[in-house]
């Protein structure tokens, strides 16, 4: 920048620390104050100049009034409201979202449900699948006995294994059973005594049903084999009516 | 209370631009609730909380006497109460005494030059439209006001 051009903005400095520069003066002067330091100095001084020109005057004091009137206008002075208290409302949005939230509670229930079910269900065919397996097994063993289950309206077999001290019960058109009962196995040893040896519901959706059974001493000392209907949770001992029984 | 402590500068200032106590005490409502509504607004490092304010006076001062379009006053009739007699302490009140001293060093101007600073800063005026209002040259008022602020300058820092 030429010499003279920033003297002449230099001299434009006092203007422009009052406000009074023309706009056109002004653009050029805070174009070149960023470049040239002297000059922000020197508007520094002339800035603290004008700021105490602010100051320079001997307080007056204004009407009382005037000190009422900005009071009454203050939003501190106005009367204090009080906070409003939330307040439940009722309206259509609300409804709408404690619906929605009432179906999703209710929904999640229902699939809990759902899923508790299926889990029952997959742990009988898993049970089912293992007793159709021992029992193909047992079948497929040249010692196995087969011994058939006669009576009314019922067929099936009992497979005996003394080798492996084991029995399976297959038997076709089992009754429904009624409400809190369940079948209960029986092993009837030499004396005549039964003796508990499990219990079992019919299997679902299924004409047939495959039954281990676990006797509690050897196969040998038993005489035979019964099935009765007991109350849920099985019996000391007989009590409901026989729906078949097997001699060995 | 804030308004308490200042009022007496803000309405001093508002009074001195618009000449006119009625107006000038409105200007000193408005400038105080504009105070309220921009508080958060203040920040200390740029300077003392009392030029904020009376800066917001100032242009609440001049807007008014834009909007009211009155002619700027070009005698040099003083108010009597408009005035300082002496200069304190400086040790003991040392702002008090360095604006009363700019005070005395603004009085201490030849007449036309105090009549541009008057103008340029209390009345709001460029050059440009002080020129106009006097029927002077630019180039005269460009002189009288550098010089103007030259000696205020003077005054200023010789002490």
């Amino acid at each position: 920048m030429a010499r003279d051009e920033h003297f002449i903005l230099r001299e434009n400095i006092p203007a422009y620390a009052l406000g009074a520069l023309d706009a056109e003066d002004v653009r050029a002067l805070e174009a070149h104050l960023p470049t040239c330091e002297s000059c922000r100095t020197e508007l520094a001084d002339y800035r603290a100049i004008s700021d105490n020109l602010l100051t320079a005057l001997p307080p007056r004091q204004p009407a009382p009034a005037l000190r009422k009137r900005l009071q009454s206008r203050l939003p501190s002075a106005r009367p204090a409201q009080k906070p409003a208290q939330p307040r439940f409302v009722w309206s259509f949005s609300r409804l709408a979202v404690g619906a929605a939230l009432l179906l999703l509670f209710v929904m999640n229930l229902l699939s809990f449900a759902q899923v508790r079910e299926l889990q029952r269900q997959q742990v009988d065919v898993q049970r089912q699948l293992q007793n159709n397996q021992a029992a193909l097994a047992m079948l497929s063993y040249p010692g196995t006995q087969a011994l058939p289950i006669e009576a009314a309206n019922i067929s099936g077999t009992v497979l005996l294994d003394r080798d492996r001290n084991s029995v399976a019960l297959v038997a076709w058109n089992l009754p429904e059973l009624a409400e809190e009962q369940i079948y209960q196995i029986w092993l009837i040893d030499a004396n005549g005594k039964w003796i508990g040896a499990g219990l079992f519901y019919p299997q679902a959706d299924l004409p047939y049903t495959t039954q281990p059974v676990f006797p509690s001493q050897n196969i040998s000392s038993f005489a035979g084999i019964c099935v009765t209907i007991e109350p849920e949770g099985g019996s000391e001992r007989p009590t409901g009516p026989r729906i078949f029984r097997v001699d060995f | 209370m804030l308004y308490d402590r200042h009022v007496g500068r803000v309405y001093a200032l508002t009074l001195h631009i618009l000449s006119n106590p009625m107006l000038a005490e409105e200007a000193t409502q408005d400038a105080f609730l504009k105070l309220w509504s921009r508080a958060r607004l203040y920040l200390s490092e740029r300077g003392p909380f009392l030029l904020w304010l009376l800066t917001i006076a100032r242009r609440t001062a001049l807007d008014r006497l834009r909007l009211e379009g009155r002619r700027p006053m070009l005698s040099d009739s003083k108010d009597p109460e408009d005035s300082w007699d002496i200069i304190p302490d400086l040790d003991t009140v040392p702002e008090e005494s360095r604006w009363r001293s700019l005070y005395f060093a603004v009085q201490s101007l030849q007449p036309d030059h105090r009549q541009v600073i008057e103008l340029a800063y209390y009345q709001g005026m460029s050059q440009r439209e002080i020129a106009e209002v006097l029927s002077w040259p630019l180039g005269t008022v460009k002189t009288r006001l550098r010089a103007a602020m030259e000696h205020l300058r003077e005054k200023w820092y010789e002490e």
